[in-house]
């Protein structure tokens, strides 16, 4: 059989060829959108086209069952045209409104929810977890369905004061790069790595080994007469990237691991500029398969920010203007000593004013 | 053995309730593949075990690159054989991520020749994301791939795929042709994409105005975030049908604006334009009422990055406007100066980010050849140790 | 000494590759700054180097890897397909 020649560097396949035609007509030409009703979007052209977006929330790991499945309704209700955005919803783009309904139904039909828009919480952006990272200190996939099974219906509905972004990262390593999110839920590791000595010369290369290390805390060491490693574990923070490397420094640990929550980050520059979200649960055992605990943390804040906030204020802007103090009085969680930064630059967090709320 | 389903009581849990699950994706595919069948039982595993059961591969990928698939193995193979290998690869997605019917289905059949039929639409960073291959298949699932258009994005010490909002193609916002700049990147440094020679990642992210919807900012060693310089277009009409409307433009529009640029008289909203930051609440709020100025470029912001391993950090500015026309000369020039600059000298696993706080901003800008202006600054240093150069004294001398 | 070739380049990179094996994992920049050192910056430069990577890549004689990073090494000897 002949074989074709192989091809490299040909790079993604070229956009244009997968717009509609009413996105080629008014490409850059739009003039405004509305959202009259959750999940559903129109885009008015300056030619007074209009474009309708229905929007669903996936669990982000796909089968190709289901794409086959977006694919048909996509074929029946918008001559082929659909799109994802960048939380993992799935966006089918419609010129005819009387379609609107019946693709709703269809999508409900098959289980996806229709959302997402406005203020509103859309999908979660998260990482692999146990489905298929070999670092992660948690799922994701069944902890971001406990917590959406619980919120759906601010998927659904439009009725919080502004948008609420949840990102979910299984380490910290941050693959969803959680430390500008609304509210953030980080898997962590609390111990160095277990080092196998027995197994480790055999696994592993150990320059290699000592070389991942970002903080340097990994020196070659002798174990009863063979080579291994050492660590110096004043210097670990718990990264993984040995474990990446050797499989002989397990990081991974049942009972230690589990979660933190972090809250108030935006990347926005509406308002007020971006910023990171700041620590305020440090840990949480991981209690599979539903993870009950960190679902009712996530619902509580969500809670009691939808409560006091004013309309389109961001978690963290809503909490800026009541304070630190009145956020943790608010929800009822716990200030300990882990909430106060001993990193670099630590004491740029610390209180150097009178201006306090008593 | 891997041919009947496994009981997962524990995943079965995840299948209640109204968001959809993971677990019934994972179950479809397992109707017809045996590697998804083993996904789920090795998954249950994980969730009685309360630990992951996978290990790293360095070493898998396809001839030449050094990028684009990620090695994992089961560290369990006995009992789950059909992953004992289980490689995901990084397919480049198109810009914005628009497809249509057919070529969905292509990439589905491609996906079911060589994989577990499970994917992520999509990554963390953009990419269309294939869970799950036997290293065997690796090179011919490549050229079923390239044969249908579609090549690897990055992984590694090299440029990661770069992703872009949706952008003008359904977005009034849009400042620039987003798609199209991130297309043209993308295509020209398809070399440093597939072959890692810098020393960490480098990713740039294209969002169409300052609301950033792919993040730019916060993850982006090169950040474009389109924005205008001159008034923000009013159509007074609009406004006061939003008032009509129940918009408290007095409460939630004026006084939310971060410079308090602007006035409501009941009746006419005027914007102070040369106090304007650009933030985008006002246009947020009322897009029927106001857009975007019509000259139009972008603020490029180098360096964000997630805390491994020396803290996190958002974008710094380094230019405030650029005009965004193809080819994109500037852009890339900058790109490349700072490739220049930072790959020679970075250390391994050193984000350009973290780069620049060593060696300090003032200096970087030096050796990259731009010259250093207060909007790169959130204000001038306030501690005294400066470290004056040889200059002065020559000065003092002549 | 005059400019050496592509393949020159690519070769010494190789012997440099072998050489440290198990030693110290080099990166593309790391054997870049060697051959400038070993030819001398005017002979070569980061461009050739580029090309000779390539080359020493593509005929199969050393492999990209990811440990923390990316280094280029030999490939291993057990596994095939990789």
């Amino acid at each position: 059989m002949a074989v074709a020649e192989r091809k490299t560097d040909i790079g993604p396949p070229d956009f244009h060829q997968f717009l509609a035609p009413i996105i080629k007509k008014n490409y850059g030409k739009w003039a405004y959108h509305e959202i009259p009703e959750p999940g559903v979007m129109v885009h008015v052209a300056e030619s007074g086209d209009k474009l309708y977006t229905v929007r669903a929330g996936t669990p982000r790991l796909l089968s190709i069952v289901t794409i086959r499945a977006f694919a048909d309704l996509a074929d029946t209700y918008c001559d082929g045209y659909l799109r994802w955005t960048s939380r993992h919803n799935v966006e089918f783009l419609l010129t005819k409104k009387e379609n609107i309904e019946p693709l709703k139904a269809d999508l409900h039909k098959m289980g996806f929810p229709v959302g997402g828009t406005g203020n509103s919480i859309s999908s979660i952006v998260h990482t692999q977890g146990w489905v298929h990272c070999h670092s992660s200190a948690t799922d994701a996939s069944g902890v971001v369905k406990s917590i959406m099974d619980e919120l759906y219906p601010h998927f659904v509905n439009m009725d919080l004061p502004a948008k609420l972004r949840i990102a979910f990262a299984c380490c910290l390593n941050m693959c969803g790069a959680v430390h500008c999110s609304d509210i953030s839920v980080l898997g962590l590791h609390r111990k160095p790595p277990r080092i196998d000595h027995e197994n480790l010369p055999k696994l592993c290369e150990i320059p290699t080994l000592v070389s991942s290390c970002p903080t340097g805390a990994i020196r070659p060491a002798t174990w009863e007469g063979d080579p291994s490693v050492e660590v110096d574990e004043s210097q670990c923070m718990f990264c993984g990237n040995c474990y990446t490397v050797c499989p002989a420094m397990q990081i991974n640990n049942a009972e230690t691991d589990g979660i933190s929550i972090w809250v108030g980050g935006k990347v926005s520059n509406a308002r007020h500029t971006p910023m990171f979200s700041k620590l305020v649960i440090p840990f949480i055992p991981n209690n599979p398969p539903r993870w009950p605990e960190v679902v009712e943390a996530v619902v509580n804040i969500v809670n009691v920010y939808a409560k006091h906030a004013r309309k389109h204020e961001r978690v963290g802007e809503w909490i800026e203007r009541i304070g630190w103090p009145q956020f943790f009085k608010l929800t009822g969680i716990p200030f300990t000593k882990y909430h106060i930064d001993d990193f670099k630059h630590a004491g740029e967090t610390y209180m150097r004013t009178t201006q306090l709320r008593h | 053995m891997s041919e009947k389903k496994r009981a997962t009581p524990l995943l079965d849990e995840l299948k209640k309730g109204p968001w959809p699950s993971f677990v019934r994706e994972i179950e479809k595919s397992a109707e017809t593949n045996a590697m998804a069948r083993d996904t789920l039982g090795q998954v249950e595993r994980s969730y009685e075990d309360k630990i992951s059961h996978w290990k790293h591969g360095g070493l898998v990928g396809v001839m030449g690159y050094g990028g684009g698939i990620i090695g994992r193995y089961s560290d369990l193979p006995e009992e789950y054989p059909e992953v004992a290998a289980f490689h995901t690869y990084r397919v480049n997605q198109p810009s914005g991520w628009f497809y249509t019917s057919d070529i969905l289905r292509t990439l589905c059949d491609i996906w079911e020749r060589h994989g577990s039929g499970l994917t992520n639409m999509h990554g963390s960073t953009g990419d269309i994301i294939f869970l799950g291959s036997k290293t065997e298949e690796l090179e011919p699932c490549f050229r079923d791939l390239t044969e249908h258009g579609f090549d690897l994005g990055g992984s590694g010490s090299d440029v990661r795929t770069p992703s872009a909002c949706v952008g003008p193609a359904r977005c009034e916002w849009a400042c620039y042709d987003t798609l199209d700049a991130c297309n043209d990147i993308t295509h020209t440094y398809q070399d440093e994409l597939h072959r890692p020679a810098f020393p960490y990642k480098f990713k740039f992210k294209f969002s169409g105005c300052p609301n950033d919807c792919v993040a730019s900012i916060a993850r982006s060693d090169m950040s474009v975030i389109g924005v205008w310089k001159d008034n923000i277009q009013i159509d007074q009409e609009k406004v006061r049908e939003y008032a009509a409307n129940g918009t408290d433009i007095e409460h939630e529009v004026c006084q939310m604006c971060p410079t308090q640029c602007m006035a409501w008289d009941g009746t006419k909203l005027t914007i102070d334009n040369a106090n304007c930051v650009k933030c985008m609440h006002c246009i947020n709020v009322m897009p029927k009422a106001l857009r975007p100025g019509k000259e139009r470029g972008a603020t490029i912001l180098i360096g964000a990055k997630a805390p491994i391993i020396g803290g996190a950090l958002l974008a710094t500015v380094f230019v405030p406007f650029l005009e965004m026309k193809p080819p994109y000369d500037d852009i890339k020039e900058l790109a490349e100066a700072i490739w220049d600059f930072w790959g020679e000298y970075g250390k391994n696993r050193e984000r350009v980010g973290e780069f620049i706080q060593r060696v300090g901003l003032g200096n970087f800008l030096e050796e990259i050849g731009l010259d250093p202006i207060p909007e790169m600054v959130a204000h001038p240093r306030t501690n005294p140790y400066i470290f004056f150069e040889d200059e002065l004294e020559e000065e003092e001398d002549a | 000494m005059g400019q050496p070739t592509v393949d020159e380049v690519a070769n010494a990179m190789f012997d440099l590759v072998k050489a440290t094996h198990g030693k110290k994992n080099l990166k593309a920049m790391d054997l870049t700054k060697a051959m400038i050192e070993k030819f001398g910056a005017d002979a070569v430069d980061k461009k050739l180097c580029k090309l000779a990577i390539r080359q020493l890549i593509d005929s199969g004689r050393c492999i990209y890897s990811y440990f923390g990073g990316s280094f280029i090494t030999l490939p291993p000897e057990n596994e095939g397909g990789g």
